[in-house]
């Protein structure tokens, strides 16, 4: 049984484990605070991210020291359209067993690693990225009909260039929304760049130092799921997610930038995601509980892709990320 | 259960207590502010009410009346006490802890990490007080019961409600109220015009309605009373017509005409060159007084007038000359009130603008309004002033209705006066001494009420008496 003591040194760890995470990976990555928080707070929550950002801009670096800080396994998977499902699951090949006998042996493929980088997952064609939807779900894969576990714990950090629409195969919706957070990795500042300048022409910096194992990360989601939630919390999360839809009550008389551009709202996943995250901020943050603004800072990242937007919102140039913080505005925190 | 968490439900105990206190003052105040606003609204139905203390409760039984709906509408519910809970949070910087807290207190069984939050939400509500971090706040429905209140309770003490139902309702005011409001305008009549004796008449027939109404006696009793009233005020007329000299035979608007006449002549005694210390007026001055035609006449009537006379002669007999035209007015106030008393007695439904003292002299004000130069004879109206009869001054006998007429019918002098009527493209036939006069005349009695400021009399007055001489002053 644990005691309040308890709880308190292991939000304090859990603090802390962030904060060092946080110092060690600004090391090798420049600017995007924000971004690696998410990241971690995936990892945290057991959800899979979908990265956003013109080519350049450090996701695969990014996703790689993730890798070295945690001791955790990583690999790559470079999706092009001639990639085929067995070149991520793995194939059973015909080998020799010691007796001379033909065998077929079961080569895993690159998703099976703690940490997979899917890289430009849009080049893929929806076959195989089909494959990696039931690693993705299910953290198995089915190869021969035999049904192979995944590493526990195990991400997915898939990328997508948001400019070169040429000769890709846009993500199915029902794929995006098993993605736990979209996360837009923004263009850094001067003052970033500068220090990416000096960062990557001089002497490469010394190995990162890990932190955290994978049995601190599967602890640290257990956690997470411990966070109390005030049921008026939760009530704002829910009316939150209600009111993307255009047919919503919550949504208010009509006027709404959801009830003109949205055709489907956030699936119930969006809210899972939402609570998820907003317990694992409050976590992270040495607190026991989750506050209104744990929610409203996790909106964007759960739901900005769950949300599917009509021909006039493409039109008009209005995104998701206007009609959420519409929504923001005008969803209040107690009815 | 843990001391944290017994510390903090008592914490939100006191918390809740005083937001539903506040809400409560808050639902009073507003249902008072309404009940008030109510009572202005249907201000005229108090009027209705039998007992007529019952008018001043009225915001109250509004109250009584809206409290069930307010208290129903504006009840504490489980949202109100969220929403305090979550303001606490906002207030004091909590991140929703208090919220989570008092939430997580109402479970049965806690964890370690509720524990945490109880420890986490208690250190940080130590000291912490309800009425201090969340002191009573007036909205703008409270600011505005004081001036609702304010503004009924002058509106009561207007009696504007009465009067409201007076002219809302289609039924016949009650004999006691047509008394006072006789009483009322006989009284503003006395007090303009100086008439003693109508104003003692007034303020007796007051107090008679007065109490009438509050002990509610009958109606058989006051038209008693009203009766005594009527023989008193006959009585009182008599006794005025044996001591005044003035002829039954003169109209109500000469007598007017030349009480503001007399005033006007006392104006031209007090100038400094009317008295040089001569015994005797200067001629011009004479020849000024004598313009005054009703004056006029009546100093030749008496033939009192004339060069030989000085100053304090001719104020004796101003003097004198007020007092006959104000004892004669009085006694002829006294027998229109008389005979509104009669006819009061009589059916107690009688139209009171026949004998309202305030209309006199309206035919004559209204005949000047059809345009042209006319004469009209006002002699012989019933309930005026006695005089020739004349029978385009009677009412017309109608056929199987009978017509009673009033008034004291008998010979005597007729007087008449001319009417300007709208200016008409053409010669006019009135000479500039006239028109003069009429003017000043008018001037006169303008300038006896208060609407002209004090400083500007004597301007006005020389005015006009220099274009009687056919000097215009600039």
């Amino acid at each position: 049984m644990e005691s309040v003591v308890d709880i308190e040194k292991r939000i304090e760890q859990a603090r802390r484990t962030f904060d060092e995470l946080r110092s060690e990976l600004g090391r090798m990555i420049v600017g995007h605070a924000e971004l690696i928080e998410q990241v971690f707070i995936a990892l945290v929550c057991g959800g899979h991210c979908l990265l956003e950002g013109v080519p350049g801009l450090g996701k695969t670096l990014l996703v790689r020291s993730l890798g070295e800080i945690l001791n955790l396994s990583f690999s790559r998977v470079q999706f092009t359209p001639d990639l085929m499902p067995a070149d991520i699951t793995g194939t059973n090949m015909l080998t020799d067993d010691p007796s001379g006998r033909k065998i077929f042996e079961f080569q895993p493929g690159p998703v099976f690693a703690h940490i997979v980088l899917a890289d430009e997952i849009n080049r893929a064609t929806p076959k195989t990225q089909s494959a990696l939807l039931e690693a993705m779900q299910e953290q198995s894969v089915t190869v021969g009909g035999k049904m192979h576990r995944l590493e526990n714990p195990f991400m997915v950090l898939a990328t997508q260039n948001p400019i070169e629409m040429e000769g890709t195969y846009p993500l199915p919706e029902a794929q995006v929304d098993r993605f736990f957070f979209k996360l837009l990795m923004q263009f850094p500042s001067h003052d970033e760049l500068g220090r990416i300048a000096d960062l990557t022409t001089a002497a490469p910096p010394s190995a990162l130092r890990e932190v955290l194992d994978g049995s601190g990360i599967l602890q640290m989601r257990q956690w997470v799921r411990e966070v109390p939630l005030a049921d008026v919390v939760k009530d704002y999360a829910v009316r939150l997610v209600l009111s993307t839809h255009p047919n919503s009550e919550a949504n208010h008389g009509g006027a709404s930038l959801a009830q003109r551009f949205v055709l489907y709202g956030s699936s119930p996943r969006g809210l899972q995601s939402l609570i998820l995250a907003a317990k694992a901020r409050a976590l992270l943050a040495g607190r026991p509980n989750v506050s209104f603004d744990d929610i409203r800072s996790m909106l964007l990242p759960s739901l900005r892709h769950r949300l599917i937007l009509n021909l006039e919102a493409d039109a008009e140039g209005i995104g998701a990320e206007k009609i959420l913080d519409e929504l923001v505005g005008q969803v209040l925190e107690v009815v | 259960m843990s001391a944290a968490r017994d510390s903090l439900q008592a914490q939100f105990a006191g918390l809740l207590a005083w937001e539903r206190r506040k809400r409560l003052e808050q639902t009073a105040l507003v249902m008072a502010g309404v009940a008030v606003a109510l009572a202005i609204v249907l201000l005229p139905l108090p009027g209705y009410f039998p007992v007529i203390g019952l008018r001043w409760l009225m915001p109250l039984l509004l109250m009584l009346l809206i409290a069930p709906w307010f208290f129903h509408r504006w009840r504490w519910r489980q949202q109100d006490a969220t929403r305090s809970l979550v303001e606490l949070d906002k207030t004091l910087n909590l991140a929703e802890r208090a919220t989570t807290a008092w939430e997580l207190s109402s479970r049965e069984t806690t964890s370690a990490v509720d524990e945490l939050v109880f420890k986490q939400a208690q250190e940080r509500l130590h000291g912490f007080a309800a009425r201090r971090v969340f002191p009573r706040q007036w909205h703008w429905q409270s600011y505005g019961v004081g001036p609702l209140l304010l503004l009924w309770l002058a509106l009561l003490w207007f009696e504007v409600d009465r009067s409201l139902v007076e002219q809302s309702s289609g039924a016949p005011l009650s004999l006691a109220h047509k008394v006072g409001e006789f009483s009322r305008e006989l009284q503003e009549k006395a007090k303009s015009e100086g008439l003693r004796e109508s104003l003692k008449a007034g303020q007796e027939l007051e107090k008679m309605a007065r109490k009438n109404l509050e002990q509610k006696s009958s109606e058989e009793q006051l038209k008693q009373e009203l009766a005594g009233m009527a023989k008193k005020l006959e009585a009182a007329a008599k006794s005025g017509a044996d001591k005044d000299s003035f002829s039954a035979g003169e109209s109500q608007q000469s007598l007017q005409d030349l009480k503001a006449e007399l005033e006007a002549a006392r104006d031209l005694l007090n100038f400094p060159d009317a008295a040089k210390g001569t015994r005797e007026l200067p001629q011009q001055w004479m020849d000024r007084l004598a313009s005054l035609p009703q004056l006029k006449r009546q100093m030749d009537k008496g033939a009192q007038a004339g060069p030989g006379l000085g100053p304090n002669e001719i104020k004796s007999l101003l003097d004198r000359l007020d007092q006959q035209a104000t004892g004669e007015l009085d006694r002829r106030t006294l027998l229109d009130a008389q005979q509104f008393l009669e006819q009061m007695t009589k059916s107690g439904q009688a139209r009171r603008n026949e004998n309202d003292p305030r209309m006199d002299g309206r035919g004559e004000q209204d005949g000047a309004d059809d345009g042209g130069v006319k004469e009209k004879n006002h002699s012989n109206l019933p309930g005026k002033e006695p005089g020739k009869k004349d029978h385009g001054g009677l009412p017309e006998f109608r056929g199987g209705a009978e017509t009673q007429v009033k008034g004291l019918l008998g010979d005597g002098d007729s007087s008449a006066v001319g009417f300007k009527g709208k200016p008409v493209p053409g010669k006019s036939i009135l000479g500039q001494q006239e028109v003069a006069a009429n003017y000043r005349r008018q001037a006169e009695q303008e300038l006896n009420s208060e609407r002209v400021p004090e400083a500007l009399k004597e301007t006005i007055r020389n005015y006009f008496l220099s274009l009687e001489s056919g000097e215009p002053k600039k």
